[in-house]
């Protein structure tokens, strides 16, 4: 297996879960893409004689699995609270943000808040293959500050994650700025605190904080996504510290998320996307749904999105007053759908030509032996806009892009 | 104080890998491009500098859907049955 020296870690973690931890592995000086063909072709033929060792001696077999599911190991740890926050660090466990210890009488109530026993495997985690049990997930959510009545909507963002539509190998170890956002529906919202109101995707929340950021450390510890290791990401986006939030149903004309998906209102659901970090759309000045469709077509209609080429599900949350402007206008969410789709088009010729025939590649309907004029839309099919509405008073709304290699998966969330 | 570990086990199964070939002489040198950008270039860069150093009869390459996408099972059976050395990328 060839790759550049930065991936290494990745590489190795990979080879380490297909059980072949002694694959011949052969790294080339970063990069090799955006270069010259000639570099490359040269850091090609400095590597020949490794290939040869690595392709003719024998690789020794894997270690095995690492054990059955029973209780979760035990480790000592410091008594001082600042000592600990040291400790999880030193042991890749933290985010960098104060942990609360996961002592055994901690997971115990934390498990009080599921009825599902503690060894039921929940997902097994990309690129690790983790185990991620009921008592794992606990262990994690304990160390991120969660109550037990906010378990059981990350044990349904574990397993919405792990749904093969949603790709989370790719997403887990990607070089691009994405992480699981979590978009709560129903009533069970409310009564947690989840916020969909004011500052929605801020701070001051606990219920949106915890319930994030113990999905973020189940995908880092249970998953090994560990940043700068096998989590590439290139800058990644202050939201892969936590990012929850609620559907604002009350402020929205329309019916909510998980009603699209065939839930029933009173369901509580959790929705998860690979989702970078919102970009802003101000308007202040449109009282028309056409004022609104013209701002959110131009901001969403951009050269550099994963959408544009690889398809996905582009996620708008209208703010409350941007979404009354369209509803009153006689809009229905699918009729802003359709209409967005069919503005926020990006002219091929505002794109490089060597991107152009890289997206030839991978989308060959959209981009290959186009004509100059051609526009290419911010999602494959209209049907593939997600709208929700979130947020309190004020002409904002956001634009959240997402991976593109990659489907949402809506779950419901279980006692 | 006494705490859980929040990392746990792995479903990683062994496996135990092919043979080595003792010669690449004759054989097909398989290149699976995981379609990130000139990995093909560096890929198959390799493979013919190999094939002409060992006295390989071909260089053939196969692709990924895309980069974040996995080779289909097919792919992988064809490789297998057609070659004697798989070489292949990952990420960039």
């Amino acid at each position: 297996m060839l790759g550049t020296h930065e991936f290494r870690p990745l590489a190795l973690a990979e080879a380490r879960a297909k059980g072949l931890p002694d694959l011949g592995i052969v790294t080339v000086p970063h990069p090799i893409g955006g270069i010259a063909e000639e570099i490359v072709a040269g850091k090609a033929l400095n590597a020949v004689d490794a290939v040869l060792a690595a392709v003719t001696r024998g690789a020794a077999a894997g270690a095995a699995a690492t054990g059955a599911d029973g209780a979760a190991s035990r480790h000592r740890a410091p008594d001082d609270l600042l000592a600990f926050q040291e400790f999880v660090m030193a042991q890749g466990w933290g985010d960098g943000l104060p942990m609360i210890p996961a002592t055994p009488e901690r997971v115990a109530a934390m498990l009080a808040g599921t009825a599902r026993a503690a060894g039921d495997l929940v997902a097994i985690l990309p690129p690790r293959l983790g185990r991620a049990t009921v008592e794992r997930v606990a262990v994690n959510a304990v160390l991120a500050g969660a109550r037990p009545e906010h378990l059981p909507v990350i044990l349904a963002a574990v397993e919405a994650v792990a749904q093969p539509v949603f790709n989370l190998q790719a997403i887990q170890t990607t070089t691009h700025p994405c992480s699981p956002l979590i978009i709560v529906n129903g009533p069970i919202a409310a009564r947690l605190g989840i916020n969909g109101g004011g500052n929605a995707l801020g701070q001051g929340h606990r219920a949106n904080a915890v319930i994030g950021r113990a999905l973020r450390l189940v995908l880092q510890n249970a998953g090994g996504a560990r940043p700068g290791r096998e989590d590439r990401a290139t800058q990644g986006h202050p939201g892969k510290y936590s990012y929850c939030v609620a559907e604002n149903e009350a402020a929205s004309p329309w019916e909510p998320l998980s009603v699209e998906r065939g839930f029933s209102p009173e369901v509580g659901t959790v929705t998860v996307c690979a989702s970078e970090g919102p970009h802003n759309i101000n308007d202040h000045g449109s009282a028309t749904p056409e004022g609104i469709l013209t701002t959110v077509a131009g901001t969403a209609a951009t050269v550099g999105s994963n959408n544009v080429y690889l398809g996905g599900e582009p996620l708008v949350m209208l703010g409350p007053e941007h979404a009354a402007t369209v509803a009153t206008g006689g809009w229905s969410k699918a009729d802003f759908k359709r209409a967005l789709w069919e503005r926020a088009q990006v002219p091929l010729s505002r794109f490089d030509p060597s991107n152009l025939e890289r997206f030839a590649v991978v989308h060959p309907a959209g981009f290959k032996d186009r004509p100059p004029g051609t526009l290419a839309p911010l999602a494959r099919a209209w049907t593939d806009i997600m709208i929700v509405v979130a947020g309190g008073a004020g002409k904002h709304s956001v634009l959240i892009p997402t991976f593109g290699a990659t489907r949402s998966v809506t779950r419901r969330i279980e006692g | 104080m006494e705490i859980l570990d929040p990392v746990g086990s792995t479903q990683a199964a062994s496996r135990t890998p092919a043979p080595r070939p003792a010669s690449l002489e004759g054989a097909i040198i398989g290149v699976l491009d995981n379609s990130k950008p000139n990995a093909r270039v560096l890929l198959e860069g390799v493979a013919r500098a190999l094939a002409r150093k060992m006295g390989a009869r071909d260089v053939r390459v196969w692709r990924k859907p895309g980069a974040s996408i996995g080779a289909t099972p097919a792919v992988l059976d064809e490789m297998a049955a057609q070659c004697g050395a798989v070489l292949t990328a990952s990420a960039d």
